[in-house]
């Protein structure tokens, strides 16, 4: 193996000391005015963001957050915070440029009075013509319930970086660049919002990759005997992402309020049906099934209150051929 | 911390776990750092105690998938600190830069095969870094056993010791093995005991459809209906405040 | 990693430029190249001349890939405008053939790069050329060749898309030609920017 680890830079016209900035690929030789141009890789250009927070606001933040949602009703009694620390952790920031057409129709159905159901085709051509960000966590975010930059603005310094923790990137460059893209095609057609799509064609550029380095404030606390763990901001002193104890009488006042509302719903739907053999009844029926359905997931989940992009976060998603619930309900256009 | 010398005067100069370029702090000219050739080995700090770790496990073991009150009950026989080896390769393989992650010692451990490398603060791992009393675990598989068969070109290669704390708890007269890995605190567990759901969905089912009969006998008889669902409310509160606490 | 002298690939002497750009312009011989890795590459190119009431103050050259294609047109299904698919019927018109694709190679926002891309393809800009920049100053380019044909693409569905009536399918090719860069005169004034020939 090479024990030359280190390579020198110098101009190489004139022998003078050149300063490349991470991330450009041409830079002049501020001795000899040179254009010169940068083979191989040479990294992404960083930005570092500045800490604004301290220990007691990452503190005070948790235990506002303590006292908010459904959590245990002792956890600002009982709760024991045991360690408060930032860090710094890495993200790719990448900006792209989304264009495309989606062509297709929504099918939209009308009820008339004599209760006969029309469905007609609308068509659409929509253009798809965007300049989107994109951001990514660059290593595993393990537990920390985080996965993209929180914010774009924040004061920019590197002062920091030695006192703080620094998480290192540990992804690669060309995965997050095609993550990026995967993203901007999907943002894309989201936003042309073309129901059934019958063709589509989209061309995304790569606008601008760099490097985030965001601090992140991480607080450990304890309760009874467990231990968990919340992130907030290091620039805004928001919460980020974390775990808290939930409490069993929110649990069964949900699940109470769920089945009896639910089931109401539903017992009046199934009546307006019966009797006016109306859609409404339908929707009535699903109704009370979702409030059912989201009160039964909190009854059975609800010991833990997540906040944040955790991997195992338990998300209620009722999906049928690909759409959800509500488009459904949204579609009978009542 | 690491270091090279300088290519134009000599001078030691140091370098961290990410840098690519560096000046020097004696002729401070500007270096590129190849890391192409060399392996490097990185450690990433501990951040969890172990009371922390047991703590952080107690929190996973009281999560609503696991059986109730795991975190109560659960009898923890075996804690052990260690630092676990993984080779990281950063490769070109046509013309795309991919990170490869092997496994640098054999093991049977939860979650270490998943092949994630934790998120931390690498450190260069030499004769200073402080293992703070963890176990170091023996590569047992050779770097060249790798690098013979992947493709591409060679960009950084490194052996990268990450911090994990392993634990073995009984259950029911069952052993369970757990890991949690000591810097980002996720808890990794092939198999544990699991809660049923059955009761949950029992009361909650139970209660929909009670409500579903007693609104439909409300259009019919206003009083019954009504009168049912306030025993109902109450039936259902209390049952499932036995199920969320107990069960 | 690697710094070399940018050198011009056609007279061998060394370039210094005062602004970061895509396209090495060399001022002696007037060679343009573009390199990616060790990959240089000489990028033919046109330089339109100014109208001469223009004020010398406010010119501004902006690049533009100009992209010869061939567009050809397999299938479509377009639902609604029926008299139009009559005239092309009756024209024999379907829409296929040669066509002169403009793409800004500047950075523009998207508003701007949709209008003069568009505006550029369907009115092909007519102009006397000269040998140089006499001066004046001009836009980096920050779209590659590779990237002017993916956007070149987006311009040719986009004229077939903006014809009457509602598209629903199109089976297409489009294959390109020959790629050049044309600098076109512009006039910036605070209302924004004019061409200017």
């Amino acid at each position: 193996m090479s024990d030359r680890l280190s390579v020198g830079l110098n101009c190489p016209s004139c022998g003078g000391a050149i300063s490349v900035t991470e991330g450009e690929s041409t830079t002049n030789c501020r001795y000899c005015g040179s254009t010169l141009y940068i083979e191989g890789d040479n990294g992404v250009g960083t930005v570092v963001f500045k800490n604004k927070l301290d220990r007691d606001a990452a503190i005070k933040a948790t235990q506002v957050w303590w006292r908010k949602g459904f959590k245990a009703r002792d956890l600002k009694n009982v709760g024991t915070i045991t360690e408060v620390y930032p860090i710094y952790l890495p993200f790719w920031s990448i900006g792209t440029r989304v264009a495309g057409w989606v062509c297709g129709y929504e099918e939209r159905s009308t009820t008339d009075s004599k209760g006969n159901t029309r469905t007609e085709k609308v068509y659409k051509e929509e253009m798809v013509l965007q300049d989107l960000h994109y951001s990514d966590i660059a290593c595993d975010p393990g537990d920390l319930g985080i996965r993209s930059v929180p914010n774009f603005s924040g004061e920019a310094s590197f002062e920091d970086m030695d006192m703080i923790p620094t998480f290192e990137s540990t992804t690669s460059h060309d995965d997050a660049i095609a993550n990026a893209k995967a993203d901007a095609i999907e943002r894309g057609r989201e936003s042309a919002n073309v129901p059934n799509i019958t063709f589509e064609k989209f061309h995304v550029l790569v606008r601008k990759v760099s490097m985030i380095y965001y601090p992140v404030w991480v607080v450990r606390y304890t309760y009874q005997d467990r231990m968990y763990m919340a992130t907030v901001d290091g620039v805004t002193g928001r919460m980020l992402s974390g775990r808290a104890p939930g409490d069993p009488l929110y649990q069964s006042l949900a699940v109470t309020a769920g089945t009896s509302l639910g089931g109401l719903a539903a017992a009046g739907g199934i009546i307006t049906l019966i009797s006016f053999d109306s859609e409404v009844g339908i929707a009535g029926v699903i109704l009370g099934l979702i409030v059912f359905g989201a009160t039964y997931w909190f009854f059975r989940h609800g010991s833990e209150i997540v906040q944040g992009e955790f991997p195992d976060r338990k998300e209620l998603s009722m999906r049928i051929n690909g759409q959800t619930m509500m488009d459904r309900i949204r579609g009978l256009r009542i | 911390m690491a270091e090279i010398k300088c290519p134009k005067c000599a001078g030691p100069v140091q370098f961290d776990a990410g840098t690519r370029f560096t000046k020097c702090s004696y002729c401070s000219s500007q270096i590129y750092i190849d890391r192409s050739g060399a392996l490097f080995y990185y450690a990433i700090p501990f951040t969890l105690s172990e009371s922390d770790a047991v703590g952080t496990f107690k929190r996973w073991a009281g999560g609503s998938t696991k059986a109730k009150d795991l975190d109560k009950l659960a009898k923890i026989t075996k804690v052990a600190k260690k630092y676990f080896p993984l080779y990281m390769f950063r490769r070109l393989i046509d013309d795309r830069e991919e990170v490869l992650l092997e496994p640098a010692a054999s093991t049977v451990l939860p979650g270490l095969h998943q092949l994630k490398l934790p998120g931390g603060d690498l450190q260069i791992f030499d004769a200073q870094f402080n293992t703070s009393g963890a176990e170091m675990v023996q590569p047992d598989i050779a770097m060249t056993h790798y690098l013979t068969t992947l493709p591409g070109n060679a960009k950084e290669q490194s052996l990268v010791y990450f911090p994990i704390w392993e634990l073995e708890y009984q259950f029911k007269g069952n052993t369970y093995h757990a890991v949690v890995d000591a810097s980002s605190s996720e808890v990794f567990a092939s198999t544990f005991p699991i809660r049923s759901s059955v009761a949950y969905i029992a009361v909650s089912i139970a209660g929909f459809f009670a409500f579903i009969g007693e609104g439909l006998l409300a259009t019919v008889n206003l009083l019954a209906g009504t009168a049912l669902m306030a025993v109902t409310v109450a039936a259902v509160f209390v049952a499932s405040l036995y199920v969320a606490r107990r069960l | 990693m690697k710094v070399v002298q940018v050198k011009c690939p056609n007279c061998d002497l060394p370039l210094n430029m005062e602004m970061k750009d895509e396209l090495f312009y060399c001022s002696n011989c007037g060679t343009m190249h573009t390199r990616e890795a060790q990959r240089v590459e000489q990028i033919p190119y046109e330089i339109a001349d100014f109208r001469k009431d223009t004020l010398i103050d406010n010119r501004v050259y902006i690049p533009f890939w100009r992209l010869c294609t061939d567009f050809r047109i397999r299938s479509r299904d377009v639902v609604g405008g029926f008299f139009d698919k009559l005239r092309q019927g009756l024209n024999g018109d379907n829409g296929s053939g040669s066509l002169y694709i403009f793409v800004p190679a500047s950075h523009m926002d998207t508003a701007a790069f949709r209008y003069w891309a568009v505006h550029l393809t369907l009115n092909n800009p007519r102009y006397t050329t000269r040998a140089d920049f006499a001066g004046t100053r001009r836009m980096p380019a920050s779209t590659s060749r590779d990237e002017a044909i993916e956007m070149a693409d987006f311009v040719a569905l986009t004229l077939e898309a903006e014809k009457p009536g509602v598209l629903q399918y199109l089976d297409y090719s489009l294959t390109v030609q020959q790629a050049k860069v044309v600098y076109l005169p512009f006039m910036s004034s605070p209302s924004g920017l004019h061409l200017a020939w």
